[in-house]
């Protein structure tokens, strides 16, 4: 079967974080992790092509899968390879939504991330194989994915065995009893010694380490972002209140103040009365200009992000993160400041 | 601690007339007693419609719901700090009338946009598709302050709820319930758990806040509270956000944790009794509350209790932060939480939660229904969030459903990563 391969610029050997802005190009044959991986699948299956962009290129536009895509279709995939990503957040997110959209155009197409990659819930319908957390895991993590591939060019599913990660979906359902008698019947089980036993697993949240401090602040761009809605007064690009979908950006080049009247808050999670009425509590403009005027900081970014967190799911707002993040290294900058509600 | 007495007479039918009464089940709503105790210079027009289970109604916009109950001559009045004196002297009588509710719906600032349907997939997930509803819609007089509205409509409700329950007191019940009071610490167990309910109230300001007789709780300590009280109205909501996560005053009125912890009083716990506790903004509001929480229930002799928020977000890191406490001081907590994994279910079902502990799963938030079109629509015409028509055939997440992931633990959705999964439709 004739195979495609996708890897980000690192993995190709193009560069690190310096080349990460690179377009998409196509490389006959096999290139980086590609090269074990042949060896892995033996000579039934060929790696005919290998597909690479930078990870800013590709992660700021949903729409560079698609062109991606058709890269693959014109080397004549038969089954498309995305990975394995590990736990990195913008290739695993450009991983993702290639397989989706390969899944979703009818070509076959399994990724390679970590369970917790922050991507993995853009594959939608697509199969992804366990990868370890790093890249010292390469070829374990290789072994599956070779396995896995084999077996879906037989036309076989995906499942738990292969390594399928995702996709184990947490579905709401009516039950015979009430939250709050379950709640007394866990509690009793609790006291009498099952420890183990509840509904949704506890604790496991994300560890967020923080990033090495800005080695010269006075040098540095810095970009404005936030989850408190603010937008354009009215509301034009009609961001949702809660349960946001989407992030948008504005323009601030030239603009030293949030004014009231002119731009608001459209969260729906908390009393925006004394927000409108000084936007810059929000998004801090007239602050960082008068930062950036006194060289505290080399400049501000031209535009600022912005999206609600009111009722957004966990795995929406790692993608924006994902995003936001890719969008920022493309445009050199060093920091960001993300005010919350 | 007072023992009460409910004396239940059931509503199976309900039309709108020119005086208010109750006769063998049926329920008449008098048009000019609604005018009159809703007449307030902040509200232009009040009008009584009617929505009842089974009916191709949808209600948007819902507001809080409150169940008519009343005192009885004499008897002292309900909803204290409100309608009642904060005295305690109340008698030992509480009539409900059951299977009725009275509601408002319409726009208010921070009224996040919610629905009722009274039938169709969305009907088995909300407390109030199954009750007989007086809704009351609104429109606040030109120039007065959306606050003063949103205090004129909470009154309203709370005098009608009472005005529908005092006509029904000298009618023969269908039933009387005998509230005990709550296990005394010290005093025999029979080897059986102390086992109560921490009920934490949110306290975020206008349109964010729930009444503990009639003052918001915020910057007060955790409190031990008599569940008599609760049954009386002595907590009433006036908290909008997430319609899915909100407890209206009607779930107060019928604790779903109380009512099940006094269901199995004597045969496997002991109902130790309830704390209230507000929810602060402020971090360090949070583990004050928290740790306050927890030695409380020691002191007052709980082995375990079951905690319940209200909201989201600020409310899940209460929540979580209180059951760490509990079960650092030696206590067996468990929390009751909706989850949020996105529409597929494969996200993180919790934004922010315990580490220790344990979970009960009220639904998944994010989950999308399809609902179809009703021929009536009351509260709006406008579902300004979906910016879809009332009456349209719509797809909403579970979110929306006024009450679908009961915090106080009415409703009867839960998640599971197995057995494969079926939509909610499959199964409702």
């Amino acid at each position: 079967m004739r195979l495609v391969h996708y890897v980000n610029q690192f993995y190709a050997g193009l560069g690190g974080e310096d080349a990460a802005g690179l377009g998409p190009q196509v490389l006959d044959g096999t290139a980086g992790p590609g090269r074990l991986l042949q060896q892995l699948l033996g000579e039934d299956h060929q790696i005919v092509a290998t597909i690479v962009c930078g990870d800013n290129y590709a992660a700021s536009d949903p729409a560079v899968s698609a062109e991606l895509l058709e890269m693959a279709r014109t080397a004549d995939a038969e089954l498309l390879i995305a990975g394995p990503a590990f736990g990195s957040g913008r290739y695993g997110l450009v991983c993702a939504r290639l397989v989706a959209a390969a899944q979703a155009a009818d070509l076959p197409a399994v990724a390679s991330m970590h369970p917790d990659n922050p991507g993995i819930g853009e594959a939608g319908a697509a199969p992804v194989v366990a990868a370890g957390a790093v890249a010292r895991q390469m070829r374990p993590t290789l072994e599956r994915l070779a396995a896995a591939v084999a077996k879906l060019a037989t036309g076989a599913p995906l499942t738990a065995e292969d390594g399928r990660v995702g996709g184990n979906a947490r579905i709401g359902r009516l039950v015979e009893d009430r939250a709050a008698r379950r709640a007394v019947e866990l509690v009793l089980a609790r006291l009498a010694g099952d420890r183990e036993r509840t509904e949704v697993p506890v604790g496991g949240f994300d560890v967020v380490v923080p990033a090495a401090p800005v080695d010269k602040a006075d040098a540095a761009a810095v970009a404005l972002v936030t989850e408190g809605a603010v937008v354009p007064f009215g509301n034009p690009d009609r961001l949702e209140s809660a349960r946001a979908t989407r992030w948008l950006r504005y323009p601030i080049e030239g603009v030293d103040t949030l004014v009231s009247g002119t731009w608001e808050s459209v969260a729906g999670g908390f009393a925006t009365t004394l927000a409108n009425a000084d936007p810059n509590r929000l998004l801090p403009l007239d602050a960082a200009r008068e930062l950036e005027r006194d060289g505290a900081i080399g400049h501000l970014h031209g535009e600022f992000f912005s999206t609600v967190g009111n009722g957004t799911s966990v795995a929406t707002a790692k993608r924006f993160g994902v995003e936001w993040a890719a969008e920022l290294r493309k445009a050199g900058v060093q920091a960001a400041i993300l005010t919350a509600t | 601690m007072t023992t009460l007495r409910r004396v239940v007479h059931e509503v199976h039918s309900v039309e709108l007339g020119p005086a208010t009464g109750y006769h063998e089940h049926h329920l008449v709503v008098g048009r000019e007693q609604v005018e009159s105790l809703f007449a307030d210079p902040a509200l232009a027009a009040v009008r009584p419609r009617l929505a009842s289970p089974g009916e191709s109604v949808r209600i948007i916009t819902p507001l809080d719901v409150v169940e008519p109950r009343s005192k009885g001559r004499g008897g002292g009045g309900v909803f204290p700090g409100f309608l009642a004196p904060i005295n305690r002297k109340r008698g030992p009588d509480t009539h409900v009338l059951r299977g009725a509710a009275v509601l408002a719906a319409g726009y208010l600032p921070r009224n996040q946009e919610g629905l009722i349907d009274m039938s169709g997939p969305a009907a088995p997930l909300s407390p109030f598709s199954r009750t007989h509803n007086v809704v009351i819609e609104f429109d606040p007089a030109e120039g007065a302050p959306l606050p003063d509205a949103e205090q004129a409509v909470r009154r309203g409700l709370l005098r009608l709820a009472v005005a529908l329950a005092d006509a029904a007191v000298d009618s023969a019940p269908d039933a009387v319930e005998e509230l005990a009071a709550p296990h005394r610490p010290g005093t025999a167990t029979g080897g059986l758990p102390r086992v109560g309910v921490i009920t934490n109230l949110q306290t975020q300001g206008a349109f964010k806040d729930v009444f503990v007789y009639g003052a918001s709780m915020a910057g007060a300590l955790p409190t031990l509270f008599d569940p008599a009280e609760i049954e009386d109205g002595a907590v009433v909501a006036g908290q909008y956000g997430h319609p899915a996560l909100r407890n209206p005053t009607y779930l107060h009125q019928n604790h779903p944790v109380i009512a099940e912890l006094r269901a199995r009083d004597g045969q496997d716990l002991r109902f130790a009794g309830v704390v209230l506790c507000p929810e602060p903004v402020e971090q360090a509001g949070k583990e004050h509350v928290s740790a306050h929480a927890a030695w409380l229930c020691q002191a007052a002799g709980f082995d375990a209790a079951i905690v319940t928020k209200e909201g989201a977000g600020n409310a899940d890191n209460d929540l979580g932060m209180k059951v760490d406490a509990l079960e650092a001081a030696g206590l067996t907590a468990v929390a009751l939480y909706a989850e949020m994994s996105g529409s597929d279910g494969t996200g993180p079902p919790l934004v922010a939660g315990p580490r220790h502990g344990a979970v009960v799963s009220l639904g998944n938030y994010d989950q999308r229904l399809k609902l179809p079109a009703v021929e009536q629509a009351l509260g709006g015409a406008h579902l300004r969030i979906i910016d879809a028509e009332a009456t349209a055939a719509i797809e909403v997440p579970v979110a929306m459903i006024l009450g679908a992931l009961s915090p106080l633990g009415a409703g009867r959705l839960t998640c599971r990563a197995d057995p494969p999964a079926v939509g909610l439709e499959e199964v409702a």
